[in-house]
Parts: structure tokens; C-alpha cells; sequence
């Protein structure tokens, strides 16, 4: 099929471990209100302050950072941009089909629950949205798509 | 469209996946085709026929709706 922007379906299997672990270190850091001061290294920050509410804001800093959220946005990113677009093990028109849907779907639905997130949800608790926001484009097309491949895979005989 | 993929598997005494093999598709594809859910390109459509060894206007017809 003509879809040159899909990998090798030997990622697949990658892409589920690191975005499972993803979403499961995510959820435990929204459950400890990103607490978690591990892995505590130097990093280069390209713009920013030294804390939340510095005023000593500039160009390409040296900065204490502790990488366990960073590491786990990138491992959710990284491993649902692995699933959802490596190819499947017989990829026909029908998949290809189901993918562009999917994604149609996905980026639909991610506006409709964002648009009524931003009507009801207020202060503080919107900052959760905006964190989740960042990865349920991904998740609602992988779990989209999956659960209509599973759902004609059941056919009969 | 109309199909009668399911008749002429069971004529042949082919599973989907069998049907599937043939063509080299995945066996979503053929149950989503059989079920109406899908409407294959002309040229899975000439496959699948071709398969059955019949013309492709016999496995697949127009509906009222098309």
C-alpha cells in the first residue's frame, strides 16, 4: 500500500513496552502531584528560570532537573508514535483505511473532550488536562484503532 | 454493495483466514468485506473473484442505496 511513513512492524513490540511503561510511570507521578525528585542531573535548558516563579529568566542554561517526568513523556510519545505507526503484520487497504480513520477520529474526539475540559474544569485541576492533552491524541488513535482491528477479527468461520 | 464472499467460501469450504492467505490480505479485511463493512478497491474485488473463479459481478452487486 502506498504508505511510506510507516516503519518496520519489527517496533511494534518496543513501542507497546515503552508506551505502557509510559502511561504507568505517568499515572504514578499524577498521583504524587509530580513529587518524585529521582535522577536528579544537569540538563541544558534552552530557555527558562531556575525555578517555577524565577525572575532570572534567559538563553541556554545549566540547570538542575530531576528527568523522571521528562523521561516518561518521551517514553509515552515514543512508544505510541512506535505502535501506531509501524506496520501491522499483513498491511492491506482495509488497515490502511482503518489508520487514516483512526487518526481522523482520534484528533476529533481529542478536541471534543479538550473543548468541554476547557467549559468545566477550572484552577489548578486544568493543569492536569493540559499534562493529559499532551499524549490522548496518541492514546485514543491506538485505542481506537486496535479495538476495530480486535473487533473484525472476531468474525465467524 | 452486496456480497456473497460467505456462500462461495463455504462452496469452496474456505475459512476467512484461508481466504485471506489467497489474496494476501488480513483476515480483518475479509470479514469486514463479508460483513459489508468495507468496500474493497476494484482490485481486491477482482482478487477475491478471481479466487472463486467467477466473474466479480457475481460475488459482488449493487444495492438499492448505491
Amino acid at each position: 500500500m502506498g504508505s511510506n511513513y510507516l516503519i518496520s512492524h519489527k517496533f511494534k513490540p518496543v513501542g507497546w513496552v515503552l508506551f505502557v511503561a509510559g502511561i504507568l510511570a505517568g499515572l504514578y507521578l499524577m498521583f504524587t502531584d509530580y513529587e518524585v525528585e529521582i535522577l536528579n542531573v544537569k540538563v541544558l535548558a534552552l530557555y527558562g528560570g531556575d525555578g517555577i516563579f524565577s525572575s532570572n529568566e534567559g538563553f541556554f542554561k545549566i540547570i538542575e532537573n530531576g528527568i523522571f517526568d521528562e523521561l516518561t513523556a518521551l517514553s509515552i510519545i515514543i512508544g505510541g508514535l512506535l505502535v501506531g505507526f509501524s506496520r501491522e503484520k499483513i498491511e492491506d487497504e482495509f488497515i490502511y483505511k482503518l489508520r487514516k480513520d483512526s487518526l481522523v477520529w482520534a484528533l476529533l474526539f481529542n478536541y471534543l473532550v479538550l473543548v468541554l475540559a476547557i467549559a468545566f474544569i477550572y484552577d489548578f485541576t486544568f493543569f492536569d488536562v493540559l499534562v493529559i492533552n499532551m499524549f490522548t491524541p496518541l492514546i485514543f488513535f491506538i485505542l481506537r484503532f486496535n479495538f476495530i482491528k480486535f473487533k473484525n477479527q472476531s468474525g465467524e468461520e | 454493495m452486496k456480497n456473497n464472499i460467505k456462500v462461495e467460501r463455504a462452496r469452496m469450504d474456505l475459512t476467512q483466514a484461508d481466504l485471506a492467505d489467497r489474496i494476501g490480505v488480513s483476515r480483518q479485511s475479509i470479514n469486514a468485506i463479508e460483513k459489508g463493512k468495507y468496500v474493497p478497491s476494484t482490485v481486491l474485488a477482482l482478487k477475491i473473484a478471481a479466487v472463486f473463479d467467477k466473474p466479480v459481478e457475481t460475488v459482488f452487486s449493487l444495492e438499492e442505496s448505491d
